[in-house]
């Protein structure tokens, strides 16, 4: 801590603070324009000079000025009033002044700015700015005359997301920003350098003149697409939601949001959703109403016993969840599941053997914290953007080693000094099993290990781990191994990172021992900044498997009931939220099983593939309309509370199974609030948390791990067929299952499926990009858009799998490699 | 005092009225002459031959009475333009604010003050019944 005087007040400040950051703390306000607390100094627009009287009462900036021991400083004397006022009246000499028109009206900093120091004339005469304007772009609309080249756009693009969309182009009065070779925008769309632009030139075009900033309703919510849980502010206005808002202290993230989070809320008040609960009469699902929905399905729930099942979406909070699982259990089945199970084996199968509980050690916190970093999969970055930002902080900012285990190369691997093992598609369990065996032959392995349960049996089955053998299946060299091996080893702190979810099958229990004993025979575990973090799929895929929400002691998991289902043996089915027809593999069976189902319900935001086929249909409530509380992958536990009234008749999952429960004759409790209190007395790690601890950022659920070694089974390495390519199934990056659809934003940049393959092979089977190719496997046939890439080996295909106009498990069954021939 | 003195000042008072010209109007064979700072019903002003309001929203943000409705659309040439513009008449107050805060003069108060209506939708003046006649 250094002393200083600012404004004639002793303050003191840590020492590697500016003088801005200093006067910010102490609650003494500078004006800026172009400093952002999450980037690196800058000093773009002097807004910020204040004078120091050691420097002989010159102007410095206070944002890029480091403080020092005795500094005295002023902060608003007439000169730097004036100097301010000067900055100003330059940056509106050029500026096209058209407030009235500018969605920025309200919210704008150079507008906050010139009020504040009245600046209403101008001494200077000069023309305005002509620069063409990017209208074209669905999602940002870039008008380079409101400019006041800050350079945060640039700089957030390129130090927190990593992709470098954006630059400087060109010289003195005629600097503008743009992108390479002025052309259009064509990036994650993440929407970060709208986030933080102070002035209108970057706006989110979705919300173009939809309304003024002061109109909004600001409601605090957490993003209801994936694991990460970010939390996110909907700007509300007579009902709807028009618009996210950033508030750059919100969350872990500072307001960061992906492209999903941030402009893929429009699902909320679509005009697609369901208003009224709908019967199927004479083979057409007809309007009904609440009382005759509900009245049939208690009806065929009652005393139906194991032949009723239930498959729901990780979606729902952690109160519907138990209440769905209590309703089952009245109705006498214990056939419940969601995720099409094996997208949460990893927890609830691999970390209850590896650490004794279905959470991963390690949080979200520790990434920035780390000494090395190991990713399983490029993917990662698609699956989790906001864990991407991350990642992308620790290797640029703090110098964290990056190591990447993947099946392809990705936007990852492109960071300084990251390094990508490309090995051959669904052998990443035994390249971790034999980096543990290099570990312990390199006598690498933590002190402690031989008193880990399961220590001798693991080394004994390590044997068969060799890397060299391992190294020649996976298609990578044994040195290379070694060396990921010892480098993990030898790093002080090491997290790894993997992504588990619907079109990752290869991501599951086995993978997720295979890292728990990597970890624990490198003494990787209770440590900060080391460890394991497992990326869950959903908003709520954690919270699902706390509340237990799947099958346990030979109740069928999710793809047994949907065989149940064709079997016959599964009369009634309620679906909550899923959508297996698109996300779960083997499109013609899923179909089939539910054609032979006596009894469908699904309970939907939207009419889906799957709720067209249902008996009865229930309308039910986006996380934006209802109370509860929401898990991330991390185990932060947050509220969420509703921002609109529902829509339509349209009730929330949490009132439709507690209507069922008082028609099957229990007593439904009466508010999530009250299920919550249930929850923290009952679930392990959510005791004593209540609605007002969770407050606006949630509270971590405790983890308690009990390491122990699961024994690794030999698998057998993936034999390529010859004359075919190998298509693993994935997430694309602008979407997250098949919930996106629905947002406009992601439509507008990736509104279809794709198959992406490499040069290599688009050359030899002479594709080009955009042909419409076949894709044929040992299950189907279907066609998809070529996506022709420089990341895929050859050999690999790659298709995303959230699209219902065309889903890819017309050819995917659900093995984590499949192998198909590609035609024109 | 005299207790006849007031009745006389009063009678005195009436008489001299006898001679002035009457305030009454005979409304409404006779019309009034509205002054112009008059604050009657709102005119839309109109230049190049498109309303001149851009949807700013700033009359309904200052409206007290909350009766100015604005719904932004994007025209053409993308600019901002009102695709809607009402104005409850019957909650309007007449306070001449909205006249005040407009940026571009797009809106002004006419002699206008013949307002009854038969039906209450027939208070609500879309932007058609706004825009200034000429
Ligand atoms: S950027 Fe700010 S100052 Fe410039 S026109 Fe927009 S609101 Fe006005
Ligand atoms: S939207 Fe995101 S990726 Fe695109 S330019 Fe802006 S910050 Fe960069
Ligand atoms: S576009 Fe916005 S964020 Fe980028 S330099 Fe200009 S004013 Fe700054
Ligand atoms: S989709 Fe995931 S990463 Fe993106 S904003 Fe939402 S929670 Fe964050
Ligand atoms: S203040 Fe003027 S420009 Fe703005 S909405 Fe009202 S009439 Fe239109
Ligand atoms: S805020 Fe300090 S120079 Fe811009």
């Amino acid at each position: 801590m250094l002393n200083l005087t600012i404004d004639g007040k002793q303050v003191t400040a840590p020492k590697d603070s500016t003088i801005y950051d200093a006067a910010r703390i102490n609650g003494i306000k500078i004006p800026i324009l172009c400093h952002d607390k999450k980037l690196k100094p800058f000093g773009a627009c002097r807004m910020c000079l204040v004078e120091v009287e050691q420097m002989k009462g010159r102007q410095i900036p206070a944002c890029t000025t480091p403080i020092t021991e005795g500094m005295i400083v002023q902060t608003a004397t007439p000169e730097i009033v004036k100097a301010r006022e000067l900055v100003l009246e330059l940056l509106l000499l050029n500026h096209p002044l058209d407030c009235p028109v500018c969605d920025k009206g309200g919210d704008c900093d150079l507008q906050n700015l010139t009020y504040d120091y009245k600046v209403d004339s101008n001494r200077f005469l000069d023309s305005k700015f002509q620069h063409e304007i990017d209208y074209n772009n669905p999602l940002i609309e870039r008008d380079m005359n409101r400019c006041v080249l800050c350079g945060k756009c640039v700089r957030i693009c390129d130090e927190i997301v990593g992709f470098g969309a954006l630059t400087f182009i060109d010289r003195g009065i005629e600097t503008k920003i743009g992108c390479e070779f002025e052309k259009g925008l064509n990036c994650e769309f993440c929407g970060s350098c709208v986030s933080v632009c102070p002035v209108g030139s970057l706006l989110a075009r979705p919300f173009k003149f939809k309304a003024r900033f002061w109109s909004l309703t600001k409601q605090k919510s957490v993003c209801g697409y994936c694991g990460t849980g970010c939390n996110l502010t909907l700007g509300v206005k007579d009902n709807k939601v028009l618009t996210t808002i950033y508030d750059e202290n919100q969350g872990f993230h500072n307001g960061q949001l992906c492209v999903r989070g941030r402009f893929g809320y429009q699902f909320i008040n679509s005009e697609k959703r369901l208003t009224k609960p709908l019967v199927r009469k004479n083979g057409k699902l007809e309007e009904s109403n609440w009382d005759e929905a509900l009245e049939i399905i208690a009806s065929r729930m009652k005393g139906a016993g194991a032949e009723v099942a239930a498959i729901a979406t990780p979606r729902l909070t952690n109160e519907e969840l138990l209440l769905f699982k209590k309703m089952m259990i009245m109705a006498g089945s214990n056939n419940y599941d969601h995720a099409a199970g094996y997208a949460h084996a990893a927890l609830s199968d691999g970390f209850v053997r590896s650490f004794g509980t279905t959470a991963a050690p390690s949080t979200i916190l520790d990434i920035q914290k780390s000494d090395l970093l190991l990713v399983i999969k490029t993917d990662s970055y698609e699956t989790h953007p906001v864990i991407g930002f991350e990642i992308n902080m620790a290797v640029k900012n703090k110098g964290v080693t990056l190591k990447i285990l993947s099946d392809k190369q990705g936007k990852l691997s492109r960071l300084p000094d990251a390094r990508t093992l490309v090995h051959s598609p669904g052998s990443e369990v035994a390249i971790l099993n034999a980096m543990a065996r290099v570990i312990l032959d390199n006598k690498l392995a933590d002190g402690s290990v031989t008193d880990v349960p399961g220590f001798a049996n693991f080394e004994k089955a390590l044997a068969g781990f060799a890397p060299e053998a391992i190294a020649e299946q996976c298609g990578l060299s044994a040195v290379d191994i070694k060396l990921l091996a010892s480098s993990y080893a030898r790093a002080e702190k090491a997290l790894i990172l993997f992504p588990v979810g619907q079109a990752y099958p290869g991501h599951n229990a086995a993978l997720a021992n295979a890292v728990a004993n990597l970890a624990i025979i490198a003494g990787k575990l209770g440590k900060e900044g080391s460890g394991v973090l497992c990326l869950s799929e959903k908003n709520n895929s954690q919270g699902a498997v706390d509340m237990g929400f799947y099958a346990v002691d030979g109740a069928l998991d999710a793809l047994q009931i949907i065989d149940g289902c064709a079997a016959g043996s599964i009369k009634t089915l309620f679906i909550a939220g899923e959508n297996p027809l698109v996300s779960y593999p083997d499109h013609a069976k899923i179909k089939a099983a539910l054609d032979q189902t006596e009894f469908l319900i699904v309970s939907e935001l939207f009419m889906t593939e799957t709720a067209a086929m249902a008996d009865v249909v229930l309308p039910v409530c986006s996380f934006a309309e209802k109370e509860g509380t929401v898990t991330a992958t991390d185990r932060r536990v947050q509220h969420i509370k509703p921002a609109i009234k529902k829509i339509g008749q349209s009730r929330t999952d949490f009132e439709v199974f507690a209507a069922l429960i008082d028609k099957l004759g229990g007593i439904a409790p009466a508010t999530p609030a009250s299920v919550f209190a249930e929850i923290a007395a009952n679930v392990p790690g959510y005791a004593d948390m209540s609605y007002s601890a969770l407050g606006d950022e949630g509270v971590f659920a405790a983890v308690d791990v009990k390491p122990a070694f699961v024994v690794p089974q030999q698998t057998a390495a993936a034999s390529p067929e010859s004359g075919k390519l190998a298509l693993v199934t994935g997430s694309a990056l602008y979407h997250n299952g098949t919930l996106s659809q629905y947002g406009e934003g992601p439509m507008h940049v990736c509104p279809e499926g794709y198959i992406e393959l490499s040069r290599a092979d688009a050359a030899a089977l002479k594709f080009a990009e955009n042909d419409l190719l076949t894709v044929t496997s040992a299950s189907g046939s279907m066609k998809l858009k070529a996506r022709v890439t420089s990341r895929m080996p050859q050999g690999l295909v790659f298709a995303p799998y959230h699209f219902g106009a065309n889903p890819v498990n017309q050819v995917w069954s659900g093995s984590p490699v499949t192998w198909v021939t590609v035609v024109k | 005092m005299n207790p006849i003195t007031p009745i006389i000042n009063g009678l005195r008072i009436t008489l001299s009225h006898m001679f002035k010209k009457p305030i009454t109007l005979q409304y409404p064979d006779e019309r009034p002459k509205v002054a112009a700072r008059f604050r009657g019903l709102h005119a839309l002003n109109v230049s190049h031959n498109k309303a001149k309001c851009v949807a700013c929203y700033l009359c309904p943000t200052v409206c007290p009475a909350k009766c100015i409705t604005v719904e932004a659309g994007e025209d053409a040439n993308h600019d901002k333009y009102a695709a809607k513009y009402e104005i409850d008449m019957l909650r309007c107050i007449f306070c001449g604010y909205c006249v005040e805060a407009c940026p571009v003069d797009a809106i002004r108060m006419t002699g206008e003050f013949e307002l009854a209506n038969y039906r209450r939708e027939d208070f609500v003046y879309s932007k058609e019944r706004l825009l200034e006649k000429k």
